[in-house]
């Protein structure tokens, strides 16, 4: 594998900003960058000696200026560049041609946590955990973070993902942005809400006039590299200092230390577990609970439980083969954000709608040893650190649809088929096969919610790769066959989820298309990422595009013509 | 290629084709400053097909398409700057769905706040609206144009109501936004390919697309709730009040009303105008009132919860209290001299339009409304305070609205400005202040968010990167400039 060099004298320009200690083209680092977590693809790549996921440079600027003089050598040359914070995802090059990767890494700062306007401003490196901990100490915080762990960068996040496990209260990421600092492609400088106009702070997230944050959002980075993001911030009743041990829960396999898995529940907040006999009760309560106006977190946790709450993979596996957790589940976060006597009402509503609902409340009395092992959850609720522990095996594919509570059942449904199809690549695929989903409460009212399954494919193996793979397109096209739900299953803003479902929309890709070329006209922005141009369409792997013509054939969907 | 009428009652009928000059004068110009352009056509619309095929037609003849749903924006928003065709929307009038189960509702453009809340309160749901929306408002523009709701204090329920969307796009196509972006049913935000793009679209007064279908979200109506007054000599008092109420997430709706639009809403000779402007006339109740409130009161409401609704409020009210004795104020149920306040507001809460009546004071009201940081609002007050007073406007005849917004993170400020506009020299003088004003305003902080008029100029000139993409992405879907233009920076 040879991968694609930078003509030298655009090394020597990047080399000029960032000085040399912060740029590479070593192959031995490059390579580093080339590998992925939630990408099938990309391993598969490496098992086909395919180079064309790793970059020609890394560099790692350490200011907004850096990055847009970057951008402005990359545009200057027309090379396409690609910028990422951790890396789990959509850190690679997305075509076979010298590639600079931009690791935001040294710019990892929280800016500013401004109590008055109860915002913060994080440089794109800066981290959930890292704002938590600064927030706090003023009786502030974001509003949860994600089950990928408090590692993830909030700026990583607005282009794709933020879901957290107290998003039935405070919604998903978006709507909690106040202001984005853009690098656009084109070397420009852009502010989002109130920071648009000259002068102004940044209080309010709408506007000026038309509102460019949607746009920004669905593009999967492609609109620019994020220098700068304020978020909103909340009230918090949990202390300055969250009880967390002084240590993560690690991921390694056989690792196992009881200390870190029995942290109580912050200050001023309550974490309840519900079991339910069967899938409708499970829904029906979340219904019922979202609808009563109470919690801040209701999630159905299924198979996650036995990754996130078992010490070792072992134990993991075995509570999964015993369905030692229940397989139908609610868990309620509660906060006395008003009083503490918002908990007892709290509680007192809760308990009423399990009653009806036939559900039971884990308790000293009813599965305790259950109860006690879900202990690392009443922390993880709030601010995730046992999330690492998905990562045990590869984490590399899964589905994602949104609609009402019933979507669920019905995702469910195309799961098991799906797996029955291929065959599951690891026990735990079947998480929402045979129990429930993971259910996420993402609106106060219950209107929506998102339902995800995961696959954990072995990195090593082409052909469980391969698996990952069909399954998750499967249920994907399926999904967008059967239109049940929306096309959020199939992954997100990014191809070929884009072009290769026009009936999203009708044509979403066609409005991307005028949307990419206003931010990127030279087209260097991660390139054929959120969408394909009528070039890359035609330049794209063939057995990829094949691939979905034969499953949308099988659904009686027409052919993606190039 | 000029369009002709013709072409325009090949897709509508001759009938719904209007051309008739007293007909177009009702569209060239409506209760703001914007000054008089008339339209060449006004067309009604009563089905999606119909938009899809006049803006397909408009590109072809380059001709401008002005949407129209209620012509109750106040701003000249619906005013043809550039000629061409009015399309009503009125009739796409229908709610065509509401979901009991999931808590929504579907409306096409025509659907007006008065019309939505007697439907869902038949069903024991409510709307939240804007205090001050009109009647007859359309609900799809008003959540367009993100007038922000009462409840816009509370994070949850106040501030992302709209759910899927359909429009069409400047080229006549047709697309969805939201779960229901790929053929099946609607119930959320997210899509296509899991986005909220829908959010191009807000603010952009008809200009960037035809909103054709709009789901928002709906609530309960819990009957138990219960209002609670505090009262300030100054806007400024009241901020520390208000900061530790919002922070302490105690109850639902909470603004501020300074005299001046509490005594309008509160007058018992004045009614709700049917149109704007209106003809001004004498208040007695008006003029007492305003000598004998507060200057500025602030106003809560406790709301209870499907579930154990008394419980809920009791411990809200006991926060509450605790909030007002650390800061040693006076919670009161109802203002001394003041009958029946309470339930006042209560309706108002649910039908906020009561506030109206203000257009009886001199028939047209001019708002300076923009968004701002909580600090900094009563500066802002104090900048327009001293404008008024160099030139010669009472400040005592000009309305205060404040609006806390997610828990006070910012403020919606709307000031209002009043004016005859049969007086010439009235309409000159206030329209000169009106301008400087805002101006002043936008030198001190204040965010236009939505700039309408005249304000367009002053916001955009601030937002270079901002204002330059969004030029960029109106060439790119509108080519031929047909929708609105003449409004924001296009």
């Amino acid at each position: 594998m040879i991968p694609a060099a930078l003509p030298p004298e655009v090394y020597r320009a990047l080399e000029n900003v960032v000085g040399t200690e912060w740029i590479s083209q070593d192959r031995a680092i490059v390579e580093t960058y080339s590998k992925l977590s939630l990408d099938a693809e990309g391993f598969l790549k490496k098992h086909r000696r395919n180079p064309s996921s790793i970059p020609a440079c890394v560099v790692l600027p350490g200011s907004g200026d850096e990055v847009q003089s970057i951008v402005r050598i990359a545009l200057r040359y027309r090379i396409p560049f690609v910028a990422f914070t951790n890396g789990q995802m959509m850190s690679a090059p997305t075509q076979p041609v010298p590639t600079i990767a931009i690791h935001l890494s040294r710019m990892n700062r929280v800016l500013k946590i401004d109590a008055t306007h109860l915002t913060a401003t994080l440089e794109p490196y800066a981290d959930y955990g890292q704002l938590m901990a600064e927030a706090a100490k003023l009786g502030l915080w974001n509003g949860g973070t994600p089950l990928a762990t408090t590692l993830c960068k909030l700026s990583s996040q607005a282009a794709f993902a933020g879901i957290w496990q107290t998003s039935k209260k405070y919604g998903l990421l978006d709507r909690n942005i106040v202001d984005i600092k853009l690098v656009l492609p084109t070397g420009e400088v852009m502010h989002t809400g109130s920071p648009a106009i000259a002068g102004l702070t940044d209080f309010w997230e709408y506007g000026p006039g038309p509102d460019l944050l949607g746009v920004i959002r669905a593009s999967a980075g492609t609109t620019g590299i994020i220098t700068e993001i304020t978020v909103k911030l909340h009230t918090w009743v949990g202390g300055e200092v969250l009880p967390e041990p002084e240590a993560g829960r690690p991921s390694i396999p056989g690792y196992c230390d009881e200390r870190f898995d029995h942290a109580p529940p912050p200050p001023g907040h309550e974490v309840y577990w519900i079991e339910f006999p069967d899938y409708d009760s499970e829904i029906q309560a979340y219904r019922e609970i979202a609808h009563a106006g109470i919690a801040i977190g209701l999630n159905a946790s299924g198979v996650y439980s036995a990754y996130y709450c078992s010490p070792t993979q072992a134990m993991t596996e075995e509570r999964v083969r015993e369905q030692f957790f229940p397989s139908f589940n609610l868990y309620v976060i509660v906060a006395g954000i008003v009083s503490g006597e918002q908990i007892a009402y709290e509680e007192k509503v809760l308990r009423d709608i399990a009653g009806e609902c036939g559900g039971r409340f884990l308790s000293g009395e009813y599965k305790p040893e259950v109860l006690q092992a879900l202990a690392p959850w009443n922390l993880d609720c709030i601010r995730n650190v046992c999330g690492y522990r998905m990562n045990r095996r590869m984490y590399a594919g899964g589905s994602l649809p949104s609609g009402t509570p019933e979507v669920a059942k019905y995702h469910s449904r195309i799961w098991k088929e799906a797996l029955e199809r291929f065959g599951e690549t690891h026990i735990t695929d079947r998480g929402g096969a045979d129990t429930t989903t993971f259910i996420y409460g993402i609106e106060p009212s219950g209107r929506y919610t998102l339902s995800e399954t995961d696959i954990y494919p072995d990195p090593i193996d082409p052909e469980s790769l391969e698996k990952c793979i069909a399954i998750t397109l499967y249920s994907a096209v399926k999904n967008a066959a059967e239109r049940q739900c929306t096309p959020f299953g199939l992954g997100g803003p990014a191809e070929p989820f884009v072009t290769f479902f026009p009936e999203q929309g009708p044509n979403v890709h066609l409005l991307l298309r005028r949307l990419r070329k206003v931010f990127d006209p030279e087209g260097v922005c991660s390139p054929g990422r959120q969408v394909l141009t009528e070039e890359e369409l035609k330049a794209f792997p063939a057995h990829t595009v094949e691939g979905i013509n034969a499953l949308r054939e099988l659904f009686s969907m027409k052919r993606i013509e190039r | 290629m000029a369009l002709e009428k013709k072409q325009l009652a090949a897709i509508f009928g001759s009938e719904r084709v209007l051309d008739d000059v007293n007909v177009l004068e009702q569209y060239a110009r409506d209760q703001s400053f914007a000054p008089r352009r008339m339209p060449d056509f006004v067309v009604f619309a009563e089905k999606v097909e119909e938009v899809t095929h006049l803006v397909k037609l408009a590109n072809e003849t380059l001709t401008p398409l002005i949407p129209y749903s209620s012509g109750l924006n106040f701003n000249g928003a619906a005013l043809p700057d550039h000629g061409g065709v009015i399309l009503n929307l009125t009739r796409m009038n229908k709610i065509l769905q509401v979901d009991e189960e999931n808590w929504s509702a579907m409306v096409e453009p025509g659907v007006t706040f008065e019309q939505l809340q007697a439907a869902l309160m038949k069903k024991g749901f409510r709307m939240m609206i804007p205090f001050g929306a009109a009647p007859k408002r359309s609900v799809l523009t008003s959540l367009l144009e993100r007038d922000p709701v009462m409840a816009a204090p509370s994070f949850e329920y106040g501030n992302f109501l709209i759910m899927d969307t359909e429009l069409v796009l400047p080229d006549g196509e047709l697309f969805k936004t939201g779960i229901w972006c790929a053929g099946g049913k609607p119930g959320g935000p997210m899509g296509p390919v899991r986005n909220v793009i829908f959010r191009l679209w807000t603010g952009a007064q008809g200009t960037l697309g035809i909103m054709t279908k709009m789901g928002v979200q709906i609530n309960p109506f819990i009957r138990q709730r219960k209002m609670f007054f505090l009262s300030f000599n100054e806007l400024s008092d009241a901020l520390e009040p208000l900061k530790r109420i919002q922070r302490r997430e105690i109850g639902m709706e909470c603004f501020l009303l300074n005299r001046f639009n509490l005594a309008a809403l509160l007058s018992e000779e004045w009614g709700v105008p049917d149109s704007f402007p209106a003809v001004p006339r004498p208040s007695e109740s008006f003029e007492n009132l305003k000598s004998i409130l507060p200057p500025w009161i602030l106003a809560l409401c406790i709301n209870g919860a499907p579930r154990h609704p008394e419980e809920k409020i009791a411990y809200e009210v006991k926060a509450l209290r605790e909030v007002c004795r650390g800061l040693n104020l006076e919670l009161t149920e109802s203002l001394p001299r003041v009958r029946g306040l309470e339930r006042v507001l209560l309706n108002e809460i649910l039908h906020p339009w009561g506030i109206l009546k203000k257009f009886n004071y001199r028939g047209s009201v001019h708002a300076l409304t923009f968004k701002s940081s909580l600090k900094d609002i009563a500066g802002l007050e104090a900048v327009l305070k001293e404008t008024c007073s160099a030139r010669g406007y009472s400040t005592s005849a000009v309305g205060g609205y404040i609006l806390p917004l997610e828990r006070g993170r910012a403020v919606h400020a709307e000031f209002d400005l009043h004016c005859d506009l049969s007086d010439g020299p009235e309409t000159d003088r206030v329209k000169r202040l009106w301008l400087t004003a805002s101006e002043k305003l936008i030198n001190r902080g204040a965010y236009f968010d939505r700039p309408y008029g005249p304000w367009a100029d002053m916001v955009y000139q601030r937002a270079g990167n901002y204002t330059s993409k969004l030029r960029e992405i109106k060439r790119a879907l509108d080519p031929q400039g047909i929708l609105n233009p003449g409004k924001l920076c296009f």
